[in-house]
C-alpha cells in the first residue's frame, strides 16, 4: 500500500505493507522517521521555514512549516508507540535555483531550521540528500526502514 | 527540412485557441470591460457556460441557491473569480497532456500553470499591478512553449540534461543549444500566433529573463517571480527540476523581500489545493505523478 503525503502534509503509520512516498521536493524538505523496534515510519514533507509569517497557517496546516511540523512528525509517531533516542532519521531536498544569491534561497533556509530544531532536541541526521537544484521523490518502506531518493539520474538508497 | 523549420512548422500548425477564449482574453485585456460585455463574450459558448456552472453549483462553493446564469455567477463570486475559472477550465484540454520530454505526468503541466497564474496575481496584487485577470491568464499560458518541444525535449533529453549538469547551465540554456530553441521563444512565437494581447506575449517570451528586456516590464516581472516560486516549492515540477536562473533584480525592484515570497507561497498552496478540489483532478494522488524521463 502506498501512502502519497501531498506538500505541507506528513503521515505516519506502523503498517508493514505500507509505503510513504513524496514527489517534487524542491526547496521543500522531506523528513523520513523510523523506529527499528516498534517499525513505526513516518515522513513529513514541509514547505517554509517558520510559522511565525503566519501563525494561522501554522495552526490550520503545521505540517506546511519546520516549527510546527517536525514536532507534530515525532509526536505522532510517539502516539504509535516509537521511541526518540531510537529513530532513524533520513533528510531529502532543500534544493536552489541558479544564480541564487539569497533571496530565493528558501531551499538553505529550510535547512537551518531543521538543523536547529534537531540540535535543540539532541536529533541526529542518519544520512541526508539536500541541496542542487534538481526535484527529487523520497520514499520510506515501512516494513524494513528502507529510504530511497529519486532523482533525474536515478534512484538511490539514502 | 532542419530542426528549427520544423519547430517553426510545428508553431504555424498548431490549432488555433477556440474563439471564446480569445475574445475572452482581450476582454480581459481591456480595463474598461464590463461584466454585460463578458457575460456576452462567453454566453453564446454552450460547453464553456455549462461547465462554468456545474463548477459553481459544485458543492465546492457552499452556495444555498442555484446559480442559473454567468451573470448570477458573477455577482455572488466576483467577476476575476469568474474569469479565472473560465480561463482554467479551456487550458485544462490544453495543459493536461502528459508532457514526456519533460518528465511530467498527465496534469502536473497544468498544475504547474494554475500555480503560477494564482502566484502571478497575488504578486502583481503586491506589486500594483491592476489588471490581475491578465496576470493569470498570462500565468496560466507561460509554459505553453513546452507543449511544442515537448517532443523534442525527449529525444534529445539526455544530451540536454548531460549539459545541464557539466556545463553547469540552465534547462533553457541547454534547451537552446541543443534543439536550436527554447520554450520562452516558441511560446512566445505561440503566443504572437494567437495574437494574445502584447503584455502577454512579453510576458511568454521573457518570463526566464527580465533582464533581457531594455526596459522593465511589471508583467513580466510577476510572472518571473511566480515561475521561481512555484518551482521552489514544488508545484509542477518536472525533470528540469530548479535548472532555472533566478533574477535577484526583480525583487529589489519592486521592493520585495524573502518574507514576502514566503507569504505568498504558503497562500499560493493553499489556493492551487483549492482549485485542484474543484477540478476534481489532484496529480500528486497516485504513483502516476513519477517522472516519467529517463
Amino acid at each position: 500500500m502506498v501512502e502519497v503525503i501531498d506538500i505541507a502534509d506528513l503521515a505516519v503509520t506502523n503498517e508493514p505493507q505500507a509505503t510513504l512516498v513524496t514527489h517534487s521536493l524542491g526547496s521543500c524538505i522531506g523528513i523520513t522517521i523510523w523506529d527499528p523496534e516498534t517499525h513505526v515510519g513516518g515522513m513529513l514533507h514541509y514547505m517554509l521555514p517558520s510559522s511565525v509569517i503566519s501563525p494561522e497557517k501554522g495552526k490550520a496546516k503545521p505540517a506546511m512549516f519546520a516549527d510546527t511540523g517536525i514536532p507534530a512528525l515525532f509526536r505522532a509517531a510517539y502516539e504509535l508507540g516509537a521511541v526518540k533516542k531510537r529513530m532513524v532519521v533520513k533528510v531529502a531536498g532543500g534544493s536552489s535555483l541558479l544564480d541564487d544569491k539569497g533571496t530565493f534561497n528558501i531551499g538553505k533556509r529550510n535547512y537551518i531550521a531543521l538543523r536547529k530544531i534537531f540540535w535543540k532536541n539532541g536529533v541526529l541526521i542518519e544520512s541526508e540528500d539536500v541541496g542542487g537544484a534538481v526535484s527529487r521523490t523520497l520514499r520510506l518502506n515501512v516494513g524494513t526502514g528502507k529510504v530511497t531518493v529519486k532523482r533525474r539520474d536515478g534512484e538511490v538508497e539514502l | 527540412m532542419t530542426r528549427v523549420e520544423e519547430i517553426l512548422d510545428q508553431v504555424g500548425s498548431l490549432s488555433p485557441l477556440p474563439g471564446t477564449v480569445l475574445r475572452l482574453i482581450h476582454v480581459i485585456n481591456d480595463p474598461q470591460s464590463t461584466v454585460d460585455q463578458i457575460v456576452e463574450t462567453i454566453k453564446y459558448d454552450q460547453a464553456v457556460t455549462s461547465e462554468m456552472l456545474r463548477i459553481v453549483n459544485s458543492a465546492f462553493f457552499g452556495l444555498t441557491r442555484e446559480i442559473q446564469s454567468l451573470h448570477d455567477a458573477m455577482r455572488c463570486l466576483g467577476t476575476v473569480k469568474v474569469l479565472q475559472l473560465v480561463m482554467a477550465v479551456h487550458t485544462n484540454s490544453l495543459l493536461c497532456k502528459p508532457q514526456k520530454g519533460y518528465g511530467m505526468a498527465p496534469g502536473i503541466l497544468w498544475e504547474h500553470s494554475v500555480g503560477v497564474a494564482i502566484a502571478s496575481s497575488l504578486i502583481g496584487e503586491r506589486i500594483g499591478i491592476a489588471n490581475r485577470g491578465l496576470l493569470f491568464t498570462a500565468g496560466l499560458l507561460h509554459d505553453v512553449g513546452k507543449v511544442i518541444l515537448n517532443e523534442y525535449v525527449a529525444a534529445e533529453f539526455g544530451e540536454i540534461a548531460r549539459r545541464v549538469a557539466e556545463l553547469k547551465i540552465s534547462f533553457l540554456e541547454a534547451e537552446k543549444q541543443v534543439l536550436g530553441f527554447a520554450h520562452d521563444e516558441v511560446g512566445g512565437q505561440i503566443a504572437e500566433k494567437w495574437q494574445l494581447p502584447e503584455p502577454i506575449v512579453l510576458g511568454i517570451r521573457y518570463h526566464h529573463q527580465p533582464n533581457a528586456l531594455d526596459v522593465p516590464d511589471t508583467v513580466v516581472d510577476a510572472l518571473h517571480l511566480a515561475d521561481c516560486l512555484c518551482l521552489l516549492l514544488g508545484i509542477g515540477l518536472g525533470a528540469d527540476g530548479l535548472s532555472y536562473r533566478a533574477d535577484e533584480a526583480v525583487m529589489e525592484r519592486h521592493g520585495l523581500r524573502e518574507s514576502d515570497l514566503e507569504m505568498i507561497g504558503a497562500q499560493v498552496l493553499m489556493e492551487v489545493q483549492r482549485v485542484e478540489q474543484l477540478f476534481g483532478e489532484h496529480p500528486s494522488t497516485g504513483e502516476s505523478r513519477e517522472l516519467c524521463a529517463t
